[in-house]
């Protein structure tokens, strides 16, 4: 039994666990749900050791775990997948998992191949082949490679945090299975996730934290979705998503001609041809890594296409200028976290005209005060335009960048993947921010693995697989005709 | 906060002179009496201070330079090559310039440094834009060539019309930069050198090219998704980072030595890199940190003169100033500051 008594920890002026109580028993998965910042990632770096309470213990079936001390919790078993990938990059997946519990004595990276490609198979599914570099992959694939090594030490308590906000339809069944499997050996697993319906399919029990308390405990099979919302939230009413509306065709901002990229032997982008008009939501559903990132590069101009064209028609050709991307991975590409927020919005460079840089003179206290407006109308949590943006929390950050986007009004945004990791308000408050930048005669392409999302937002439906886009006919949007395209299956 | 700036440094400088005393007793000398002849040999008197201040010119151009590089995340090793081409550029273009007015013919001088410079410091840019060569590897070697080259010029093509020594034919007087304190040999060339740093302070911080090559510096990948053409911008810092110390060369040449020598540079370029690094890049803050140096440079040959300590130990106490100082700039540290002060800071705050 994996027990926290009276977990205090505070960093600052923030309490962030207040007398925390938590317990998770053998042969048990435990879903721990709650708000951005409302603990659960304070109280699982606790538990994992990597972060040491002000007060309060843990014990694994009675044994006090060593606070603050990583190697103390993992050779007690307890080893956790965290959110951000924590991997190293410019290193072969396999060379990384060397560093886990695969080749305990001997170094050989060749048992860690077949060691690791046997475990891949059980979860279902296949790793690259050996030598391929980390940064190479896509986010799903790092989290699957975290999740092999946290496995690689046979480890009796297993924390995941959000593993499963990235991976698609198809392997979110083989993955919960697996996580029963691991239940019926008797490990103890605990699931840190916003997706409450996940967490009631495949929990047995589920602890609710807010403001860094614990408002419950429950029986997965004796409560709902309805009920854990609410106490996730409190009092505050859900905003209601709308259902897909026919849209009104506007005038060409976007349009992408047989775009095909190459990159070294494979093929990312497969002549993609993609018009985004002025007031209307075109998605992009499909599992992470099958061209999504290379799309958003190649509108972005961050990288050339091998041939086709990119073409802002009625604009001037600076793509940049017209132009808001919300990249997929916020802190490497969104944001640059050693930078103040106000910097971090001068990066736009819509937003810098627009606050009048003559000369290339930046106005640092415009910039300043049109931070405090957007914190302030975005509801950013922080301390103030000067504060380096890597202080701000996943959610602030997350709306830091949905912010600059839509203050720079440009013609269109491309947003990739822009829920992830973020509690339901904060998403449902982002998404109606883009629909109203939409109705507002704004062009969005959507990029999401989340095809609720998709299907609740969007005018126009593609699905996208090793680079081939195909559009999903209106009368065919259901989850099973979707989840056929996204594996590669032809109509 | 200011004060919490400031404690920093003066905490390291204390501590450096702590570990210098022991070392000073263990050799047999005062440490009262060394840091006496130390303070008097660099600040003692106008005429020594002035010196101070002329030692220090290089280092605050190559300073600048390193900073203004560094800020892009460009380790530019060769600020030392970078001066010597432009001292080089300065020096050839010198003797030719007799029939010029004073103020064109030594701003020509400059402005040929810069160029020098600017070409030096470009090429290691454009290796590492076009051709992914790493920047650090292509300055180190550009140091090599440079000094080769100059070795070069002045026993062949600049060499003085008696051939007797290794040094070129001096500029043209008219070109020389003036020195406005006899005996001592402070010049225009330390005031632009101060004006160089609040040029690049403003460019830093508060221009839009500045801003993308800091932004740059932090996050290249980021950058690129901002529309920032990463490959031409490095080039551009390059050059600018290479025209700064190419100035600084040529500066040197018109005010002091008037001709090239194959010892122009002590390796101010190197030094320059521990000055740039202790001010944390801040172009301001390298004024006196470049003055620091100087100071120790030319209060070391007094103290070496006066209390008969081997110059190598000077050699000893900048080290040491240097390891305290960064030592000194640690997370451990910024936690001991907040501590003490950030509760003022927040109260007041709100």
């Amino acid at each position: 039994m994996l027990a926290a008594k009276a977990i205090t920890k505070r960093f600052g002026q923030t309490l962030a666990l207040a007398d925390v109580d938590f317990c998770a028993r053998e042969g048990e998965i435990h879903a721990l749900v709650g708000e951005n910042g409302a603990g659960k990632s304070t109280l699982i770096n606790i538990f994992a050791g990597r972060i040491r309470p002000d007060y309060g213990h843990v014990t694994l079936d009675g044994a006090t775990v060593g606070a603050g001390s990583a190697s103390a919790a993992l050779a007690h078993g307890i080893a956790a997948v965290y959110q951000s990938p924590m991997l190293f990059e410019r290193m072969a997946w396999e060379e990384n998992l060397a560093l886990g519990g695969f080749s305990s004595r001997h170094f050989n990276l060749g048992t860690v191949v077949t060691d690791a490609a046997a475990l891949a198979g059980e979860l279902g599914f296949t790793l690259p082949p050996p030598g391929t570099f980390v940064d190479r992959r896509s986010v799903a694939e790092r989290v699957r490679l975290e999740i092999l090594r946290a496995l690689s030490f046979r480890p009796r308590v297993l924390i995941l945090d959000e593993p499963t906000s990235v991976l698609s339809p198809a392997q979110l069944e083989p993955f919960l299975h697996l996580l029963r499997r691991l239940r019926s050996q008797g490990r103890i697993v605990i699931i840190v996730t916003h997706k409450l319906a996940e967490a009631l399919a495949v929990a047995d029990r589920v602890t609710v934290l807010r403001h860094g308390r614990v408002a419950a405990e429950r029986v997965a099979t004796l409560t709902g979705e309805a009920e854990l919302a609410q106490l996730m939230i409190g009092d505050v009413a859900l905003p209601h998503s709308t259902t897909c509306s026919s849209s009104n065709h506007g005038a060409t901002v976007v349009e992408l001609l047989r775009v095909t990229l190459k990159s070294g032997e494979r093929t990312a982008l497969d002549e993609i041809s993609l018009t985004l008009r002025a007031g209307s939501i075109v998605g992009i559903a499909g599992v992470d890594g099958n061209g999504q990132q290379e799309l958003v590069e190649v509108i972005a101009g961050v990288r050339a296409p091998t041939s086709g064209t990119v073409r802002l028609p009625n604009l001037d050709d600076v793509a940049k200028d017209v132009l808001a991307v919300i990249p997929q991975n916020r802190d490497v590409e969104g944001l640059i976290l050693d930078l103040s927020l106000w910097e971090n919005l001068m990066l736009s460079r819509s937003l810098r005209k627009r606050l009048g840089a003559r000369h290339g003179w930046i106005h640092r206290s415009r910039a300043a005060q049109l931070c405090q407006e957007l914190t302030k109308r975005f509801s950013i949590r922080g301390r103030g335009p000067d504060a380096l943006a890597g202080s701000l929390s996943g959610g602030n950050r997350q709306r830091l960048v949905v912010a600059r986007a839509l203050a720079a009004a440009p013609a269109a945004i491309v947003a990739h993947d822009i829920c992830r990791g973020l509690d339901l308000s904060a998403a449902a408050e982002l998404r109606g921010r883009l629909r109203d930048y939409a109705a507002g005669g704004g062009a969005v392409l959507l990029i999401s693995t989340d095809l609720e999302e998709l299907l609740a937002q969007c005018h126009r439906l593609y699905v996208i697989n090793r680079g081939r886009l195909t559009e999903v006919q209106a009368e065919r949007r259901d989850l099973v005709e979707i989840g056929l395209l996204m594996s590669g299956a032809s109509r | 906060m200011k004060l919490a700036a400031l404690a920093r440094p003066l905490a390291a400088l204390a501590t450096a002179t702590a570990s210098i005393s022991v070392i000073l007793l263990a050799l047999g000398a005062s440490p009262i009496k060394v840091f006496d002849a130390l303070y008097d040999g660099a600040f003692g008197n106008w005429v020594v201070f002035a010196d101070t201040l002329t030692k220090s010119a290089p280092l605050l151009f190559c300073g600048l330079a390193i900073a203004v590089a560094f800020e892009g995340a460009l380790w530019n090793i060769g600020a030392n090559g970078q001066l010597l081409i432009g001292a080089m550029s300065a020096g050839a273009l010198g003797p030719w310039l007799g029939a010029w007015p004073h103020a064109f013919a030594s701003s020509a001088l400059l402005v040929a440094g810069a160029g020098g410079g600017a070409l030096w410091g470009g090429i290691a840019g454009w290796l590492r834009a076009r051709r992914d060569v790493n920047e650090v590897i292509a300055t180190i070697m550009l140091n090599f060539v440079a000094a080769q080259i100059l070795s070069w010029l002045v026993h062949g093509p600049l060499m003085e019309a008696s051939r007797a020594y290794p040094m070129s034919t001096p500029i043209a007087p008219v070109a020389e930069l003036r020195l406005y304190f006899r005996p001592c040999r402070l010049n225009l060339g330390m005031l632009l050198a101060v004006t160089l740093a609040l040029v690049c302070y403003a460019f830093l911080y508060h221009t839009e090219q500045g801003f993308e090559l800091r932004a740059m510096g932090r996050n290249r990948h980021a950058a690129a998704f901002f529309g920032i053409d990463t490959g031409a911008l490095t080039v551009w810092a390059m050059a600018l980072s290479g025209a700064l110390a190419g100035v600084g060369g040529a500066t040197h040449l018109a005010a002091i030595t008037h001709r090239l020598y194959e010892t122009l540079s002590p390796g101010w370029g190197y030094e320059a890199i521990a000055v740039a690094l202790i001010a944390r890049l801040n172009p301001l803050a390298i004024v006196p940190s470049s003055v620091l140096f100087g100071a120790l440079d030319n209060g070391a040959q007094a103290m070496q003169r006066t209390q008969d300590v081997s110059p190598v130990l000077v050699q000893v106490i900048e080290g040491l100033v240097i390891m305290t100082l960064l030592a000194f700039d640690t997370t451990a540290w910024t936690a001991i500051r907040d501590a003490l002060w950030s509760p003022q800071s927040t109260a007041t705050k709100g």
